[in-house]
């Protein structure tokens, strides 16, 4: 048995706690270098594109200007002008801005569905279960890229917004799945038992004592994911299937390129925007897989 | 008498087919009566897979019970909402086989320990920190442990913080599901022999659960000796011990290890023996299914299943 060293700590000073999921998260964050560089660079490509954004006016930059028409990057035009003679520059920052937003709104909103949907159908079981996970498997067969298509015909006023809500709407159900996978493993342990015992009601359980051990877990996946839902958004507007032209966005700049000409010489037009989506995924990706490895860990500690 | 199960079966559906319909029954517990009166032990023994934990915690009502009655002061808990359960909860509590899973790892002993407290008693945090400290030296660990995480503690640490939660409400019947099964045997001692004190101070009824005779010999008034979820044999310490009527039973007093060296030769010739009356007589007690027969009196204290 481990011998109790004598220290002459006071009871009320002892109440430091033993570091949290999110101080041990931080603490690899910082120590792991690629990790730290991307969390900076992430941190000032944001800071500029939310910062710069607030004086660029939407309405000015989608105006079309005839008489500077694929202009090459001058001292008016720090990035060019696209087919349209509009500013390439103010389009890269508004439109990683909006792709940003959209990504980061649809991890937020998907997240919590899931982690509601998750909880219940997990720690309940039994019919409640049945029904979730039903629903769940109904959605997973829907054609999501037709009815992303459907939609955006049939949708009269598409923004931002809409496709926030379309989106979510369709991706829910992955994290819902994961989070049921570990609530359902969770609740076989005997600490969630011994609460029922000790008359704990069962949203007490659930919140209180089931989710804390999800927080990594959790953390892990929506910072995973935030890299994949900023890349949806480019990768269905590049397809024409997203925002309108009248919303800038990175996938809008990207998919100038289909063009042979633009692609080969009008490079300032869409090398920018797919060199920032692909800087913003790996510095998020690199981020995600510290905080994954700070994860284990720490389950390992418990 | 402070606890009365009365022909408690609980079966687990068996799911299989196409649409995973429920193809048969499991009879983890089958038909089992016992009773426990104020202040005793009473333990509940046999193989792994017996039945026993199954039993244990359909009692506290953790799993729902198929049929029979489980009457705690006269009152039928299989029966009731969960709301009307809850005040039953102070009274019977549980420890659990497994330390290291029964305390949440994310939670500092002090919110272990008042979960309970938090539940049933609106207290002060000075106040509920002073009952917690109190109990953890009760249980002989420091009582500057409230602060620290279960990782910082051993096994048998871990199990006698698992017994201050279940203290922590003056309950009156602790059903103890192999509570030592996980620990170092140097530990297991230890346990139990605070198990016996604090039963004293407390006037606690024990439900031990474990699959070891030489502990159930040790802390038990009576026992029961379980197999395929109906109960073969039941009588005092005594009884069992000197007098085993059952072959089931017979069976499993001959495999309990001897630590006596020289006994070993005689131990192996008994075992033998006994393996061999067990495949003869094996008809006699069991009947066409396999099943075990009801229980007979042959004394005011000893049963046997006997047809
Ligand atoms: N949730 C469950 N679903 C189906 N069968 C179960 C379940 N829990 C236990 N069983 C079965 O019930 C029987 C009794 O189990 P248990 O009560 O854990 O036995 P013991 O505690 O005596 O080892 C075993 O055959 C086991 O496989
Ligand atoms: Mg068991």
């Amino acid at each position: 048995m481990k011998i109790e060293v004598n220290r002459p700590a006071p009871v009320e000073i002892a109440a430091e706690k033993s570091p949290s999921a999110l101080s041990i998260m931080w603490r690899e964050l910082v120590r792991d270098r690629l990790a730290l560089v991307s969390l900076i660079i992430l941190s000032v490509i944001l800071l500029i594109v939310y910062g710069a954004s607030i004086f660029l006016d939407q309405e000015e930059i989608v105006k079309v200007d005839f008489l500077a028409i694929y202009s090459p990057p001058s001292a008016e035009h720090w990035l060019g002008t696209d087919y349209g003679g509009r500013d390439v520059f103010g389009q890269l920052i508004i439109g990683a801005r909006n792709s940003f937003t959209i990504g980061l709104a649809i991890t937020l909103i998907t997240g919590a569905i899931g982690l509601v949907v998750g909880l219940v159908a997990g720690y309940f079981g039994g019919w409640i279960d049945n029904v979730i996970m039903r629903i769940i498997d109904f959605i997973l067969v829907l054609p999501f890229l037709m009815l992303v298509i459907v939609f955006v015909a049939i949708v009269p006023k598409y923004n931002v917004a809409t496709f926030i809500l379309i989106m979510s709407a369709f991706l829910w159900t992955g994290k819902a799945r994961l989070i049921r996978a570990k609530t359902l493993a969770e609740r076989e342990l005997d600490y969630v038992s011994a609460s029922k015992t000790l008359g704990t009601p069962d949203w007490k359980i659930i919140l209180f004592q089931i989710l804390p051990n999800l927080s990594s877990i959790i953390i892990v996946n929506l910072t995973l994911n935030l890299a994949g839902n900023i890349g949806i958004e480019s990768g269905l507007t590049y397809l024409g299937f997203g925002l309108p032209e009248s919303t800038p966005s990175l996938g809008t700049l990207v998919s100038y390129a289909t063009n042979p000409d633009v692609l080969q010489n009008k490079w300032w037009v869409w090398l920018p925007a797919s060199l920032l989506i692909l800087v913003m995924m790996l510095c998020i990706n690199f981020i995600g897989q510290a905080l994954k490895r700070a994860a284990d860990a720490r389950q390992r500690l418990g | 008498m402070l606890l009365d199960v009365r022909h408690l079966k609980v079966h687990y559906p068996v799911r299989g087919g196409f649409f995973r319909r429920v193809v048969d029954h499991v009879k983890a517990v089958d038909d089992v009566s016992f009773s426990l009166n104020r202040g005793e032990t009473y333990g509940l023994v046999g193989e792994s897979g017996c039945g026993k934990t199954t039993t244990g915690r359909t009692i506290i009502g953790l799993i729902r019970a198929t049929a029979g009655e489980v009457l705690f002061e006269g009152t039928d808990l299989t029966k009731l909402s969960r709301r009307q359960f809850h005040p039953y909860r102070k009274d019977i509590q549980m420890i659990f086989q497994d330390p290291y899973s029964s305390l949440n790892p994310r939670k500092r002993v002090l919110d272990i320990i008042a979960e309970p407290l938090r539940n049933f008693e609106k207290l002060s945090p000075h106040e509920e920190r002073k009952k917690v400290q109190s109990i953890l030296e009760r249980v002989g660990l420091s009582a500057d442990s409230i602060y620290k995480y279960p990782h910082e503690f051993s096994g048998g640490q871990r199990q006698r913080i698992g017994i201050a939660r279940a203290l922590m409400l003056n309950p009156k019947l602790i059903i103890a599901d192999e509570p030592v099964s996980a620990l170092d045997v140097s530990v297991q001692a230890q346990v139990l022999n605070f198990m016996k004190d604090i039963q004293q101070d407390y006037g606690l009824t024990y439900l031990f659960i474990s699959h070891d005779l030489g502990i159930i010999r040790h802390m038990c008034d009576r026992i029961g000796i379980m197999y395929r979820g109906r109960l073969v044999e039941e009588g005092t310490s005594e009884d069992i011990f000197a007098n085993p009527q059952h072959i089931y039973t017979k069976r499993l007093l001959s495999a309990i290890p001897n630590a006596d060296p020289r006994e070993r030769g005689k131990q192996t010739a008994l075992r033998r023996e006994v393996e061999q009356e067990y495949a003869q007589a094996y008809s006699r007690y069991f009947d066409e299914t396999g099943r075990a027969y009801p229980l007979k009196p042959i004394s005011p204290t000893h049963s046997v299943a006997i047809p």
